[in-house]
């Protein structure tokens, strides 16, 4: 059966565009593919050089692929994750996708003539908008995923997990780089009568108002995490224990100053702040040691900071 | 259960075959390079696929790898996938070696060139060898700065019953790096594989 | 008298194949060696004519075994039979010596052609 008939109605009906050139990069043949969302025709274009008929193709890298393509007569690939497109082309669901031009995958064939001396290139161009789209939409979701899962779900500010995992990175970092490392660990105070008065949910604007005024006092590189029920903590790379204990002030002094509106009350309220520094301790003590200066905070009256000291007898027993 | 075991012989007869291939791809990549390209004689092995990422979490051990994969498939039922593994510090001398240094090309893109350039540059020769001839799927990047790449390639290797294991060193003039690739075959072509070497051994 | 040949390569195929593919009218006792320093050792205990030599070996490859033939003034032709086929790699082993360069696998046409040439059949 002869089947030479085939080949015309197949290339030009095929969902995959084909772009054949000669060694010297000259357009031999495209198919209708091409053709139509180019808006070029063959008869015009063959024997002009690929780069000066198809815009904006990346010249010197098409080149190198080209003629690796030749002088090896081994296949070369490019793929739409790492080059979205090479020929600039509009793809058919323009409402779908928010890019302009078709992603594309690409083979780059060597073919020889039957002569055995005149090779070619044949350009595979395959559609993989969709992919591409899909891809856009997983990453965005992902993203959002990522965001969900380190921050407190009420308050906004990081959760414990999230933060607990950023202070063991800051710690190590101040080991590396011997940069100094501060801990502050806060508590609302007398909670309790706060949720008793105004329910769990006056309790809880109360959590996210002070979240909001607090995270304003902050540098871009302090880590504000949510530690427990109305316990917070924040990290402060490269601070040495008398500039956070400044930082824990001002935090302090801009609760007790804040005027919180919640069913038209005016609520007042006020923390209180235990304060470590790093000196070579574990993530696990910096927190240990901030949250007895911080128990030591509510045994002097609240509203205050107060910075953790090393036990007298340690003190004595290294002088010995 | 299949034995894919392969006698002296026949592991003999592969790895001339495999060193007329490299022979033949250095030939090309030596012209392509415009350089010399000093081949040592590629170590052949023959492994169970599930000793794999043992022997490669122990070899490139601290280092983070990135694992390349290429699929192949060839007339006779002959196909399998190549796994080539470059060494992160190794990436910007094969980017020197092919002329990359100098424009936006990615890091990813251009492993993926590299790694089609040695492998079907290799596989052409042997499919040569084997009266053959392969077609190629695009390569992909199975993990790149990894730390779970042994689960990764333990992932992929369970799916083949027979791993090739071919150390390769590219040395250039003033350049040299190394890199491992792994030829993975199924059981079906395994058998055809030894079939074929049978008949290569029994015409010597 | 007959003449004494070496095929020296690390592979059996490589060493059988060649042997299959050598003239019938080639009259000699072929000797075989596995690597560069059996080749040697060879070389140094018998009166050998002819070396058919692979490069890529281990323990000392071929282009070493060139070395040592040169330096120590050995009285033998070597046929380089190897797959490392790039120009430079020819040239390198004919400034070392060689006699002549085939391409692995060896062909029979090859191999008698560059025979003839050199008036070993």
């Amino acid at each position: 059966m002869q089947l030479d008939w085939l080949l015309q109605p197949l290339l030009a009906q095929l969902n995959t565009g084909v772009l054949v050139l000669n060694d010297q990069h000259q357009i031999v043949f495209f198919n209708q593919f091409i053709a139509r969302r180019a808006d070029k025709r063959l008869e015009h274009t063959q024997g002009q050089l690929v780069y000066d008929v198809f815009d904006d193709l990346p010249r010197a890298w098409l080149q190198r692929k080209l003629d690796g393509v030749l002088s090896l007569q081994a296949p070369a690939f490019s793929s739409w994750e790492q080059r979205q497109y090479i020929l600039k082309l509009p793809h058919l669901r323009p409402l779908s996708s928010d890019s302009l031009y078709m992603a594309q995958n690409c083979t780059m064939l060597p073919l020889t003539a039957p002569d055995g001396v005149s090779h070619y290139v044949c350009m595979l161009i395959e559609d993989a908008t969709d992919a591409y789209v899909y891809q856009l939409q997983l990453q965005q979701s992902m993203a959002q995923l990522e965001l969900a899962n380190r921050t407190d779900g009420l308050t906004g500010v990081y959760n414990r997990r999230y933060w607990q995992q950023q202070l063991g990175y800051e710690v190590a970092r101040a080991v590396r780089y011997q940069h100094s490392l501060a801990l502050l660990l806060f508590d609302l105070d007398k909670f309790k009568q706060l949720n008793d008065q105004y329910g769990h949910q006056g309790g809880d604007a109360v959590l996210v108002e002070l979240s909001a005024v607090i995270g304003a006092l902050l540098r871009d590189t302090d880590l504000l995490g949510r530690y427990g029920g109305e316990e917070f903590g924040v990290v402060l790379p490269e601070t040495d224990l008398q500039g956070a204990v400044l930082v824990a002030n001002r935090i302090c002094k801009a609760v007790a100053e804040h005027q919180l509106l919640f069913n038209g009350q005016t609520l007042n309220v006020t923390v209180s702040i235990g304060v470590s520094s790093y000196k070579g301790q574990t993530a696990d003590e910096l927190i240990q040691q901030a949250d007895m200066a911080l128990y030591n905070a509510k045994r002097q009256g609240r509203n205050r900071v107060v910075a953790w000291q090393e036990p007298a007898e340690v003190y004595l027993k290294q002088v010995k | 259960m299949t034995d894919f075991q392969f006698s002296e012989e026949q592991r003999d007869c592969l790895q001339e075959l495999v060193n007329v291939a490299m022979g033949l791809a250095s030939d090309k990549l030596a012209r392509y390079l415009n350089t010399l390209v000093h081949l040592q004689v590629p170590a052949i092995k023959l492994v169970k696929t599930e000793q794999l990422p043992e022997h490669f979490a122990d070899r490139h051990q601290q280092q983070s790898v990135t694992m390349i994969s290429l699929g192949f498939f060839g007339d006779q039922g002959l196909r399998g996938e190549t796994i080539m593994l470059y060494q992160l510090e190794n990436v910007g001398v094969i980017a020197k070696l092919l002329g990359y240094s100098d424009d936006d090309s990615s890091e990813a893109e251009m492993l993926t060139d590299i790694s089609s350039v040695l492998t079907t540059t290799f596989l052409n020769g042997l499919a040569e060898q084997l009266d053959n001839s392969f077609s190629y799927a695009a390569p992909r990047i199975l993990s790149s700065r990894d730390k779970h790449f042994a689960e990764k390639l333990a992932s992929t290797a369970e799916q083949w019953q027979l791993a090739l294991q071919v150390d390769i060193r590219y040395q250039l003039t003033d350049y040299s790096f190394n890199c491992d690739m792994i030829l993975l075959i199924p059981g079906e072509a395994v058998l055809r594989l030894r079939l074929i070497l049978d008949q290569i051994l029994a015409s010597f | 008298m007959a003449l004494n040949a070496l095929i020296c390569d690390d592979s059996l195929l490589a060493r059988n194949q060649l042997k299959k593919s050598l003239p019938a009218e080639f009259d000699a006792n072929i000797v075989t060696a596995s690597n560069g320093v059996e080749a040697l050792a060879t070389l140094r205990s018998q009166e050998i004519g002819l070396v058919f030599l692979d490069l890529t070996m281990p323990e000392l490859d071929g282009i070493g075994v060139l070395e040592a033939i040169k330096a120590d003034a050995m009285d033998c032709l070597v046929i380089v039979v190897s797959a490392d086929i790039q120009p430079e790699m020819q040239k390198r082993v004919m400034e070392l010596g060689a006699l002549a360069f085939i391409q692995k696998p060896a062909s029979a046409a090859k191999l008698a052609d560059v025979m003839h040439k050199y008036g070993l059949i």
